[in-house]
């Protein structure tokens, strides 16, 4: 055997990447002791993993591809085949023995509420947005790029409120579906780090729940439903055929404040 | 896993997959070496992963399955596209790197320990690999998979997705050598 056959080659990466067993590495560090060629493998193995981690430059998203993205997932096909089949399993459900007025009214459910109520999924986005959990589509400061964006992708015109002279500037927003119906989503922060989510989506103020912690208030002429829970507030108010919502944490008459500062 | 609901269905599909898209939009532009080809992978890759959500098993890296159809889509319609070539042939960083770690007598070639190289050139070195190669680096050392989820995104054995990444870093060292000496941080080593 030459001195080269006794190089232990890729078993230098194995070591590096710590996936020798115990015998084979003692092995491979012998070897290591008493040759150069190999020691200075290994610092090149080394140096070229790390340079690859440390100095490979991580490029932003384009905006563009995030909406592209949105887009792309909501007029995808996959959500007609999801409702069919969830009309089949409503079939099955009559099948098995309720009575056709309750299939009826449970069908009729469904599709208000796309099988989530709006005040508690304007709650549930509210906290996915906060926590990064739900990301934007589209990140700018800018409410009338914002409404660019939504041109031709929300059937319905989207008016992207300005709430920089509150302190609060725009972070973004995107496409999103709320109790099963494509709207616009637009968020905000403040310098401190709060939070203000807006959404706009075809509904009525008549088909929230009005249950404990509503209140219904009127701002030059325009109906407000409050909902308040756990820290956040929730004001609705209607646009036409559409439903805005805004959700915010903290003080509750600020929040309400600023739904009245935009509403039309 | 199955979902009843389509906007849960959905609202689950974009809380998994959607951060791991800077991942993806990186990774594709490293393989693709074009922004619009890369942009076009993610959208398709989305799209696939998307469809076939129910076939992903919560708790498992998403983002080993999403590269898996990164792979899939970029990579087969990249090849169908062109064959790219590095700036210098595979042979020729080969014999660079063998004059690197085992230089002729009395001549230690080394990189200076304080040459740091630029992340520009890193990114360049990284293009001159091949692209075989340069993907098991990608997914290993930049993606930080194992050599088990690599494998399976390549859809290679294990000892495969071994020899690449081996051969691969070989020939990134010897590009970041070529860099380093053209900065002069680096005696001239000819093969």
């Amino acid at each position: 055997m030459t001195e080269s056959d006794a190089h232990p080659g890729d078993a230098l990466q194995l070591l590096l990447d710590e996936r020798l067993t115990p015998e084979r590495r003692a092995s491979v560090e012998a070897h290591l002791l008493g040759c150069a060629r190999c020691h200075r493998e290994l610092d090149a193995l080394r140096r070229v993993r790390m340079a690859v981690r440390e100095r490979l430059p991580d490029h932003e998203v384009p905006p563009a591809l995030s909406a592209r993205v949105a887009a792309a997932l909501a007029q995808d096909p996959v959500t007609t085949a999801d409702r069919s089949s969830r009309l089949v399993r409503l079939r099955w459900v009559a099948a098995l023995g309720l009575s056709a007025a309750a299939v009826a009214v449970l069908a009729i459910a469904l599709t208000r509420s796309g099988g989530r109520d709006p005040i508690a999924q304007a709650a549930h986005d509210f906290s996915g947005l906060e926590s990064g959990r739900i990301a934007l589509q589209v990140e700018t400061a800018d409410p009338q790029a914002l409404a660019r964006y939504f041109h031709g992708r929300i059937p319905f015109a989207v008016r992207v409120f300005d709430f920089g002279g509150m302190g609060y500037r725009l972070r973004g927003g995107g496409v999103h579906r709320i109790a099963g119906r494509a709207g616009a989503l637009f968020a905000y922060e403040d310098a401190a780090g709060q939070w203000v989510v807006c959404q706009m989506f075809p509904g009525t103020l008549s088909e929230l729940a009005i249950g404990v912690g509503a209140e219904e208030r009127e701002h030059d002429g325009i109906r407000f439903r409050i909902y308040r829970s756990a820290g956040l507030t929730l004001v609705f108010w209607q646009e036409g055929s559409i439903l805005c919502v805004l959700a915010a944490d903290g003080d509750v008459e600020a929040a309400i404040q600023l739904a009245y500062a935009k509403a039309e | 896993m199955r979902y009843d609901d389509p906007d849960e269905r959905r609202r689950q599909f974009e809380t998994i997959a959607l951060p791991c898209m800077r991942a993806l939009y990186n990774t594709a532009l490293r393989l693709t070496a074009d922004a619009h080809d890369a942009e076009d992978g993610v959208q398709e890759t989305y799209l696939r992963a998307f469809r076939t959500f129910d076939n992903f098993t919560p708790g498992t890296n998403a983002k080993a399955w999403l590269f898996t159809i990164l792979y899939s889509v970029v990579i087969n319609r990249h090849r169908r596209a062109r064959r790219e070539e590095g700036p210098w042939p595979v042979e020729e960083l080969e014999a660079r790197y063998r004059l690197l770690v085992e230089p002729p007598e009395g001549d230690l070639a080394e990189v200076e320990p304080s040459s740091v190289p630029l992340s520009t050139e890193v990114e360049a070195a990284l293009r001159a690999v091949p692209e075989v190669f340069r993907t098991a680096v990608i997914l290993v050392d930049v993606q930080e998979l194992s050599y088990e989820e690599a494998a399976r995104t390549l859809g290679c054995p294990i000892g495969t997705v071994q020899s690449r990444l081996f051969r691969g870093r070989r020939l990134l060292f010897a590009a970041l050598a070529e860099y380093a000496r053209r900065a002069g941080f680096l005696r001239s080593v000819q093969p």
